[in-house]
């Protein structure tokens, strides 16, 4: 059967019902805006991703793709952003598809606001759309419960109070594109730096007419870790071990199959991990 | 005739008992209870207290007070044994792994461990339950015995220090002191001594006590190895291997082993160590803790 | 119907629990407490003290103030602290932190005037714990760390839980970076689970000795240990506030650590 599987769920309630904690869902703390400008529409994010008070993530993607002309900011569970419009891309796509058409912004809003509305808030996806579609140029915000606005300028989760700031006193009617990138950035810095739940770098996603889509990642740096003072690379043989076993190529290869790939460093994949000199 | 005499006439440490006055003296020399602490403004205040540092009643209460755990204590031909591990939690956090849970009481000789095998002389405490409150009323406690040492120019006796204390929390009862304490000590008029005393009030004469978290687990170790006949050797080592189980079980124990032992001329200092090679060393050399593998 | 199980409160499924999906918490009216976040971090050495604190102010997702400096010259002569030879800092609820200072200052100054000579590191440290344990049944809502120099001009840190009970130590961090800071200076000041290389096989391996780290050493260490909790505590940041105690006096410094 599709959708939620509910079969854990009196057990969870009996153990909670007993004291156990529920387990802590990543939350993307979170800066998100919008912005509509005279040929298009930006769209921007922090990266930050929090687990109560701790980073989870420093560089997470909050920009979500639906359609190549239809972008999502999502706010709230990770989790749920996360799905939730991956979900609702695959119906548009699906949508487009069987009518033949370019999807709509309004579309693919009614079928978010009703999939939310639908679970009650359970969902905790809290979601900026924004795009362009035959119709013109759409932006709207979309809160976990269902409910929908539909605004020029629009910021979301725990930073869209220090966001909105910067629109209600710098936002002007006839933006560019450069100035509408400019405030969008402007506003989510007002979050990094003003929310707790709010940090590291901003993405920006521009949607412009007749144009191709342009995702900005990591459009501006503001937050670079200096550089560590001392080196803690641990000479060899410094951690005691007790035994030690050898798993050889040929042992494993009674279970996968090898191959193996050249020492360059442009074939392993993502991104690179902090390690020290 | 004599014998009559002696019956009849009055002993010659008369001065044992405590007159009218001095008894007043000492019941006025402790501390008021509600004027000396600061108490918050309402009406159920250990209700309080219970939702502001209570962790087990309340996971996420906003004061983690720092605890202690598995503390020992047993009498032997040879005198006392003290052994405490030295672990102090805070919640699931461990604050320190290197808390001294055997505080000296009286003579104001306290914390300061000399390097010498020379005997101190004075009471050993030990601290289980609540950090703060075992520091802070063991620490009263040896105020008092220098008082009562200074007045009566004898020593407090093991009986009258572990009665000052119970008296103490008793009258606290319902604030919400938590401690489990040991008192240890060998004087004239008892010989080596030791009661048990906690925060409800209970005090006790005995043996043998194992207190705190890990108690059940160094019971069973002193238990089921224990003789009054033990040399001091043997006693001192049947007292670190039942901290050692306690430690190995109990996940609110841990760090280092602390061993004391007090004899008629006061207490010595059997070392403060690191578990991690103890327990090696014990499974190693003497096949124990077998069910701890080293293979992969 | 009949049940094996005791229906009296009417409950719909027969669970042998409590049908309430949260555990009964205790809930109080009066809740004077709020934690303002930040981080506090002290390591001694063979003839120096550091303490070191971040100078965010935090409540929830806000932050208050980026220069609330959580470490305090006690003692001292005037607001400057010249003069002073302890420092103090707390970290938790930030005004019990400014009634503790404000109330040892205040002791160590009194000391001072009643006996014609300074407190010493030791018995201020015995105060402090009176002090704290003075509120035990309502508890000043801080984690305070002490410092100075002993009587034989080693450095000296005392590290307190909030209702008074304390302990000398090489080093100690604490608030809400404490659980990150911790085990990295247990690591790098201790030398905890590291060991000599080719010391030994197996169990004969030898266990690196802690010894007093030199003092620019230790200065790095206490900005590592900033600069990284900042990375991973959203509550940490903004300035880092170094106080330094060797027998020339006490000498502050602070260093920018990332705002956002």
């Amino acid at each position: 059967m599709p959708g939620f599987d509910f079969s854990n769920y009196n057990r969870n309630a009996a153990l909670h019902a007993k004291g156990v904690p529920l387990p802590k869902a990543t939350s993307t703390g979170t800066t998100i805006v919008g912005c509509i400008y005279d040929n298009g529409v930006v769209i921007a994010a922090d990266t930050r991703a929090t687990s109560g008070p701790i980073v989870a993530d420093k560089n997470c993607e909050k920009l979500h793709y639906i359609a190549p002309k239809i972008w999502c900011a999502g706010a709230g569970t990770a989790a749920d952003t996360e799905f939730t419009t991956a979900l609702i891309s695959s119906n548009v796509e699906l949508h487009s598809l069987s009518t033949g058409r370019d999807p709509r912004v309004i579309t693919c809003m009614t079928m978010l606001k009703q999939h939310l509305f639908r679970y009650q808030g359970h969902i905790g996806a809290y979601l900026v759309v924004a795009g362009v579609d035959p119709t013109g140029v759409g932006l709207y915000t979309v809160h976990a419960h269902g409910s929908t606005d539909k605004l020029p300028y629009v910021t979301m989760g725990s930073g869209s109070l220090a966001a909105m700031s910067v629109f209600e006193s710098m936002w002007q009617p006839d933006l560019d594109k450069e100035g509408a990138i400019k405030l969008c950035a402007e506003a989510i810095k007002a979050g990094i730096f003003n929310d707790l739940g709010s940090g590291s770098n901003v993405d920006v996603c521009v949607i412009e007419k007749d144009k191709p889509t342009q995702m900005l990642r990591n459009y501006e740096k503001p937050n670079e870790r200096g550089q560590k003072e001392r080196n803690y690379r641990f000479p060899r043989g410094t951690t005691a071990w007790l035994n030690q076993k050898i798993i050889s190529k040929d042992d494993m290869k009674k279970f996968v199959t090898i191959q193996t790939l050249s020492g360059d460093d442009n074939l392993a994949a993502g991104e690179k991990m902090e390690v020290d000199a | 005739m004599d014998k009559l005499v002696a019956q009849y006439s009055r002993p010659q440490h008369q001065n044992d008992f405590y007159s009218e006055a001095e008894q007043q003296e000492l019941t006025e020399g402790m501390p008021p209870l509600s004027l000396k602490f600061a108490l918050p403004p309402v009406d159920n205040r250990a209700a309080f207290l219970r939702a502001m540092t209570d962790d087990h009643a309340n996971p996420s209460c906003p004061i983690k007070i720092a605890h202690g755990t598995t503390t020992l204590a047993f009498r032997f031909q040879g005198g006392i044994i003290v052994c405490t591990d030295s672990r102090a939690t805070a919640g699931n956090w461990i604050a320190s792994q290197t808390v001294k849970k055997v505080i000296p009481v009286s003579r104001l000789s306290r914390g300061e461990d000399k390097p010498s095998n020379e005997p101190t002389p004075g009471l050993l405490g030990t601290m289980a339950g609540g950090a703060a409150d075992c520091q802070y009323w063991l620490r009263y406690l040896s105020q008092q015995c220098t008082l009562h040492e200074i007045r009566h120019k004898r020593r407090i006796t093991v009986a009258a220090a572990s009665k000052i204390l119970a008296n103490l929390t008793y009258s606290y009862k319902g604030y919400g002191l938590s401690m489990g304490t040991m008192l240890a000590g060998v004087t004239p008029q008892e010989g080596p001594a030791l009661y048990y005393i906690d925060s409800d009030g209970t005090r006790l004469p005995g043996n043998m006590f194992c207190v705190g978290s890990g108690q059940t687990f160094a019971y069973g170790v002193l238990d089921a190895n224990y003789k009054y006949d033990l040399t001091e050797q043997e006693a001192l080592d049947l007292g670190r291997r039942a901290i050692l189980a306690a430690m190995h079980r109990d996940a609110y124990s841990g760090g280092f082993i602390n061993c004391y032992h007090v004899k008629e001329e006061g207490w010595v200092h059997h070392g403060f160590d690191d578990m991690n090679p103890i327990f090696w060393k014990t499974k190693l050399d003497r096949g124990e803790f077998s069910n701890v593998t080293s293979e992969l | 119907m009949t049940s094996l199980l005791d229906h009296s409160r009417g409950e719909t499924v027969g669970y042998s629990f409590s049908q309430s999906t949260a555990a009964p918490v205790r809930q109080h009216g009066f809740y004077p407490y709020t934690d303002n976040g930040g981080s506090t971090l002290g390591i001694t050495g063979s003839d120096f003290a550091i303490l070191a604190g971040d100078t965010r102010s935090t409540s929830g997702y806000n932050i208050n103030s980026r220069m609330v400096p959580k470490v305090f010259k006690i003692g001292g002569e005037d607001e400057t602290g010249e003069g002073a030879h302890i420092i103090l800092s707390v970290v938790g609820f930030a005004a019990d932190g400014n009634a503790l200072k404000e109330r040892l200052d205040a002791v160590v100054k009194m000391y001072k005037y009643q006996h014609g000579k300074s407190m010493s590191v030791s018995a201020c440290a015995q105060r402090l714990s009176t002090i704290l344990y003075g509120k035990r049944f309502f508890p000043y809502y801080v984690h305070a760390i002490l410092a100075g120099l002993d009587e034989e001009g080693k450095g000296a840190l005392y590290s307190y839980d909030p209702v008074g009970s304390y302990e000398r130590e090489q080093c100690r961090a604490a608030g809400a970076a404490a659980s990150l800071i911790m085990p990295f200076l247990d690591n790098q000041v201790n030398f905890k689970n590291q060991y000599i290389p080719g010391s030994g096989e197996g169990h004969a391996l030898e266990q690196k000795k802690a010894e007093p780290l030199p003092q620019e050493t230790v200065k790095q260490l206490v900005r590592d240990a900033f600069t990284s909790a900042v990375e991973r505590h959203i509550e940490v940041g903004d300035h880092l506030q170094v106080m330094i105690i060797t027998s020339n006096g006490i000498e502050e410094v602070f260093h920018p650590l990332k705002k956002d």
